[in-house]
């Protein structure tokens, strides 16, 4: 179906639906009201049982070691590192090893992170740009269950709303063990009949590694808005810097033989640069009849990252050090309408409509590098990668007891690369329709039921698309298309029956025709085979009383590839179970001047390779955090990470490598260790 | 509509009337038939204090879409920090002069809220009703088009009663 002749075709087909546009328009953020502080239900709200937000209030009362665990707020995902601290995190969620973000969509302030077609892994996700004390909400979902959402959103997706204004001023001053300081400031002034919001951050930490990462952070945003979220605009613009040494994941054999240790590395010259800046604007109206909203971002993404997998197995003489240098401008829109209307005394209709595009304009590269300078060039591409979608849902609800929401989703993709093989340069173009149907029930008082089904997709690195040969071995390559699809499918059931608590279970089954695995001695992604997942989620949020609530989470995946050598179909990387458990307390002692949260963390056991003959090891780790607030405007916090001290890893590897002085390259595990027990004290001051 | 007993017989009128408006625009496909906002302020004199009240009340949902649309994060009403904002904004939305539209002190005795309704306190301490000049209310109104306040200010023992809206922030009592 061409793309062009699509919008006017759902039209026609949803047109039905049109009949009687009116009502609720201001019921857009459909918020219950909350009057004990606790999480707002989202019974009546979510679409599925795997849904949520958290509020500013909860994700202020978590203790990040990194900006990028603020996901972690969402059941089931897991957000490490396994080189320096600039890198982008590596994701886990349901099942799925997301590498740098393949298959999670993220999107702060209305703007994607994900970059698609990146030199280091696709969809590569850095969030050490987002600023904690701007944070306003954290939604996400999980599944390709929704018209709205395109790339990189079937495994889940999260997104970062930054306030317009902030209802404190805020400053912070963080020193804590392992070369770690941070100061941030972040405030509103009202200002041409609107509000200036800005914040400043300033950080650096070498973390517990005989190398110090010598990460140093300077990062800022500027907005100036009008009105309200819901009738209003806001202009913002984002600037971040970042540079780093990297510890890359080291083999385990060095470590049991005493040849190095834990936190020592091999290559001493990894690290990186990254910088972004952001041009963001947000303009949304709402009537009583209906809701626009348009929103649209230029982003500038610059990345000099050298990493040493391998160490000397490629070149035993300068060693295997790589570049991957990317450049890129990213520009797009999205644009959506509401029509509201109430069809009956007890039957309203949503309908909504949007439509998208994303330019990427990309010069990237994969160099051989020693110490940082650059041996040969391996390959190096301009990539111009252009996309369009449109969307369309219908969202009813009959009564009290019933509501669908269906949806129909079409992208259009074009993939231009330009390599310096000319073999490699080329065109493609690729389009999808994606349908997904999510029934809820509720004719009781205190519980959902709901079924979900949807299709969605990942693209491909363009350079996939149109690649004849290897540019290292130039043995002839076979193309891959640019668009894979998924295929969800979901039962879940949300119970607020126990007073106090609110309780969601998902049992889902997720296909995609291609898996996006990382290659880890190439540093890089490929299309792989096709795959399945079948999955349980079970999620709790109980506050018994106002001053305490607990959050036990708890998620098992079982991944498999398909179309593969019997035995051969495990998922390297694939997290098979995920869990936590939090006790958050406030408002504790004399004028309820103390809080405090523990936080238990189990990442679960993962096969390394796909024969399950290597395994990584689960772990368990727990964070926590006192709080004491000397005055009214001011606090104080300590903050530790790892309080068991446990010498687990955050992510193992298992490929071949030779170090240096070995004759040949052996398979073992590699492994990032897990940053050793620290503390962080914090004054924050508030006006 | 849940508002106040006590607030809801003055206005049963203005609902049964703004019901059979709905019912018309029913009758044409295209009119809209939305939510209804509307709030209620009662400002009367306590001889036993000596003190002006003012009561307000407004829908809680519709507080709450105010406070998450200016904020965009989730408020809690119960907790002493976020009433703080939302009377930073009733101060800035409210207020009453005299005859020298001089500003009356309006002080914040408190809020409570539930599920349903907010109701805000607010008082000027040993003043008269008749010191009332210029009432201005445009609490709600900047952020819903739609909103309707309706003001009854008891004096001397007679009620008169000011429907406030976007067209109309202000009234002058005399």
């Amino acid at each position: 179906m061409r793309l062009r002749v699509l919008p006017c075709a759902l039209a026609a087909l949803f047109s039905p639906l049109l009949v009687h546009p009116a009502a609720h328009a201001d019921d857009f953020v459909i918020q219950r009201v909350l009057v004990e502080g606790g999480r707002a239900s989202q019974l009546g709200i979510a679409d599925s049982a795997n849904a949520g937000s958290v509020s500013q209030k909860e994700l202020e009362m978590r203790t990040i070691y990194r900006p990028g665990e603020l996901l972690e707020a969402a059941p089931g995902l897991i957000a490490s590192q396994h080189s320096g601290e600039g890198k982008a995190n590596q994701f886990y969620l349901r099942g799925f090893n997301l590498d740098h973000g393949t298959d999670l969509a993220t999107y702060v302030d209305e703007m994607p992170v994900n970059q698609r077609s990146h030199a280091h892994g696709q969809g590569w996700t850095d969030l050490n740009f987002l600023i904690p004390e701007l944070t306003a909400r954290l939604d996400y979902r999980k599944g390709p269950y929704s018209a709205r959402e395109g790339d990189f959103a079937s495994a889940g997706s999260a997104s970062v709303t930054y306030a317009n204004r902030l209802v404190r001023d805020v400053a912070t001053l963080s020193v804590g063990q392992n070369g770690y300081a941070r100061t941030a400031l972040a405030a509103s002034r009202d200002a041409a009949g609107g509000a200036l919001t800005y914040a400043l951050e300033l950080l650096h930490n070498d973390g517990p590694f005989t190398h110090p990462d010598d990460y140093q952070k300077v990062n800022g945003v500027l907005r100036y808005s009008r009105g309200y979220a819901n009738n209003g605009w806001s202009v913002t613009a984002m600037a971040y810097h970042g540079r780093w040494n990297s510890t890359d994941q080291i083999p385990e054999r060095a470590v049991d033989d005493g040849r190095i240790g834990r936190f020592d590395l091999v290559d001493d010259t990894d690290g990186g640069e990254a910088r972004r800046y952001s041009l963001s604007g947000v303009w949304r109206q709402t009537t009583a009849d209906s809701m626009s909203k348009v929103s649209a971002y230029l982003i500038r993404n610059q990345l000099d990252l050298w990493s040493n997998f391998t160490y000397y197995m490629e070149d035993p003489l300068h060693g295997d050090q790589f570049a991957q240098p990317d450049r890129r401008v990213t520009g797009g829109f999205n644009a959506q309408h509401t029509w509201h209307a109430h069809r009956t005394d007890t039957v309203t209709s949503d309908l909504s409509v949007g439509l998208q595009a994303q330019n990427d304009n990309i010069f990237n590269g994969l160099l051989h590098t020693q110490a940082r300078k650059t041996l040969e060039t391996t390959r190096q591409d301009h990539i111009v990668e252009t996309s369009r979608a449109a969307w369309i849902e219908s969202a009813t609800r009959w009564g009290e007891t019933f509501r669908a929401i269906v949806g129909l989703r079409a992208d259009d993709y074009r993939f231009r690369v330009k390599s310096d093989l000319a073999a490699n340069s080329g065109s493609a173009g690729d389009t999808l329709v994606s349908p997904s149907l999510n029934l809820v029930f509720g004719p009781w008082k205190s519980s959902e039921l709901y079924l979900n089904y949807g299709q969605g997709f990942h693209s491909n690195d363009a350079r996939g698309t149109v690649a004849t040969i290897d540019p290292k071995t130039l043995a002839s390559l076979g193309q891959s298309p640019g668009l894979v699809r998924s295929r969800g499918m979901e039962i879940g059931l949300r119970l607020d029956a126990i007073p106090k608590m609110q309780t969601a279970l998902s049992l889902y089954r997720l296909d995609f025709d291609s898996e996006l695995s990382y290659v880890g001695d190439e540093g890089s992604t490929e299309a792989g085979s096709p795959s399945r997942r079948y999955g349980i989620e079970f999620s709790n949020y109980y506050k018994p009383v106002k001053w305490l609530s607990i959050d036990f989470d708890a998620a098992f995946a079982r991944a498999r590839s398909r179309d593969v050598e019997p035995g051969e179909d495990r998922i390297p990387g694939a997290v098979e179970g995920v869990g936590q458990l939090a006790i958050t307390a406030s408002q504790l002692g004399k004028n309820g001047a103390w809080e405090g949260a523990l936080r238990l963390r189990y990442f679960g056991p993962r096969p390394l390779i796909e024969d399950n003959s290597v395994r990584s090891h689960a772990s368990t780790t727990l964070n926590g955090r006192i709080g004491y607030r000397i005055a009214r405007d001011l606090r104080l916090e300590l903050e530790g990470f790892n309080l068991a001290n446990k010498k687990v890893s955050s992510i193992d590897y298992y490929y071949a490598s030779q170090l240096r002085g070995e004759s040949e390259p052996r398979e073992d595990i590699h492994f990032h260790p897990l940053e050793s027990r620290s503390f962080r004290l914090t004054l924050i001051k508030n006006w | 509509m849940k508002l106040r007993a006590m607030s809801f017989n003055r206005y049963r009128g203005f609902i049964a009337r703004c019901a059979a408006a709905a019912v018309l625009a029913g009758a044409c496909a295209l009119a809209p038939a939305h939510n209804f906002h509307a709030g209620i302020t009662d400002i009367s004199y306590n001889e036993r204090t000596g003190s002006l009240e003012v009561v307000h009340t407004y829908m809680a949902h519709d507080v709450e879409a105010l406070l998450t649309n200016l904020y965009q994060r989730q408020f809690d009403l119960s907790d002493p920090d976020d009433q703080a904002v939302f009377r930073k904004y009733v101060e800035k939305q409210f207020w009453l002069a005299d005859k020298d539209k001089r500003r009356l002190p309006l002080n914040w005795v408190g809020m409570t809220a539930d599920a349903q309704s907010v109701v805000v306190f607010q008082e000027v301490q040993q003043t008269p009703a008749s010191k009332v000049e210029i009432v201005h209310d445009e609490v709600m109104i900047d952020f819903l088009p739609d909103q309707l306040n309706t003001v009854n200010l008891t004096v001397a023992g007679s009620v008169r009663t000011f429907g406030f809206s976007s067209n109309h922030p202000e009234f002058s009592v005399h």
